[in-house]
């Protein structure tokens, strides 16, 4: 090997260290789309489920209830994050690294605190919340503090993941502007759709834009 | 063309080069950090630290919180010494490439 051969793989291994220790994927393109797939799939299971009922019994205002519209989607959000996981621990095995890695420690103190109040509001939803069809107010919270907790990530994200949580905010600060005109539309459809909308469009968009890229890094 | 000499010896070894690059990343790394991420057996990366530290380029630090924990930065020397590691590195692979 002669020095400039030397130099280059000394420059590879700086380059993949540098993107190793600085760059991390806290949802990688499998989980986006995987999840994209799931949150429309639900979305729509909700919907036609919700519109079947409206027809063969539209004396009864709603088909699907409160508690059960959050449950059905925080189901979705487990096998997500179940599905996360072993991507994460996949990738992890197969570059020979631990699961709990620096890295993943360093994504995990920076999105845990935007997720404290959505959990907190997921609490007093289940508890209080649901007697007045909060879903809309649940919904908003769901939304805008997963786009912070994206954007949290920013110093060691890659910056589409830092455009998808902007997306997810300014989402939910359109329908908080719009509150008005949201809630005067039928429960459950409008938070439903908000729900289908972004964790499943915007994370199919994710997906797509960024798989080549993505499974190229992860095969390095 | 060139100066190969003005290569860091002290850097110019994959390891210690690799605890150097992700020194350079954070302002300090706890030695379990960099083991897991390096992958480098315990004895392997505290001779290279050890190394890296008597030249002046790491700073240690041990603190006890819970437990014992050592941590390692890169010194005002050892971020000038990778950074002109770095720009030599550059040259010579500008240079084969003309």
């Amino acid at each position: 090997m002669n020095e400039r051969d030397r130099a280059e793989e000394h420059l590879r291994v700086i380059r993949t260290l540098m993107e190793r220790a600085t760059i991390y994927r806290a949802i990688s393109a499998p989980t986006a789309l995987a999840g994209g797939v799931i949150a429309i799939t639900l979305a729509a299971f909700i919907w036609v489920r919700e519109h079947h009922w409206a027809e063969n019994a539209p004396e009864v205002m709603r088909h699907i209830s409160t508690r059960g519209f959050a449950s059905l989607w925080l189901g979705a959000l487990a096998i997500v994050i179940a599905l996360n996981t072993f991507f994460v621990w996949r990738k992890a095995h197969h570059d020979g690294r631990p699961f709990v890695s620096p890295s993943l420690k360093l994504a995990l103190r920076s999105i845990l605190p935007c997720l404290v109040l959505p959990a907190a509001t997921t609490v007093w939803f289940f508890y209080d919340g649901f007697e007045f069809d909060n879903e809309l107010l649940l919904v908003r919270v769901w939304i805008g503090f997963y786009g912070l907790a994206l954007i949290a990530t920013q110093h060691f994200a890659p910056r589409s993941l830092v455009f998808l949580g902007g997306a997810f905010l300014m989402t939910a600060a359109a329908m908080m502007v719009a509150s008005r005109q949201l809630e005067y539309y039928a429960t459950p459809l409008v938070p439903n759709l908000a729900m289908g909308v972004t964790f499943g469009f915007y994370h199919l968009i994710y997906a797509g834009c960024v798989w080549k890229s993505a499974v190229q890094a992860d095969s390095e | 063309m060139p100066d190969f000499d003005k290569l860091d010896k002290a850097i110019h070894e994959k390891g210690r080069l690799s605890i150097m690059t992700l020194l350079a990343t954070r302002l300090a790394w706890s030695f379990q950090d960099l083991k897991a991420e390096l992958n480098m057996s315990d004895g392997n990366l505290i001779t290279h630290l050890r190394t890296l530290h008597k030249l002046g380029l790491v700073a240690v630090t041990k603190e006890i919180r819970d437990r014992p924990q050592t941590s390692y930065a890169l010194t005002a020397k050892g971020r000038s010494a990778f950074a002109e590691y770095l720009r030599v590195l550059e040259q010579i692979v500008k240079a084969g490439r003309k």
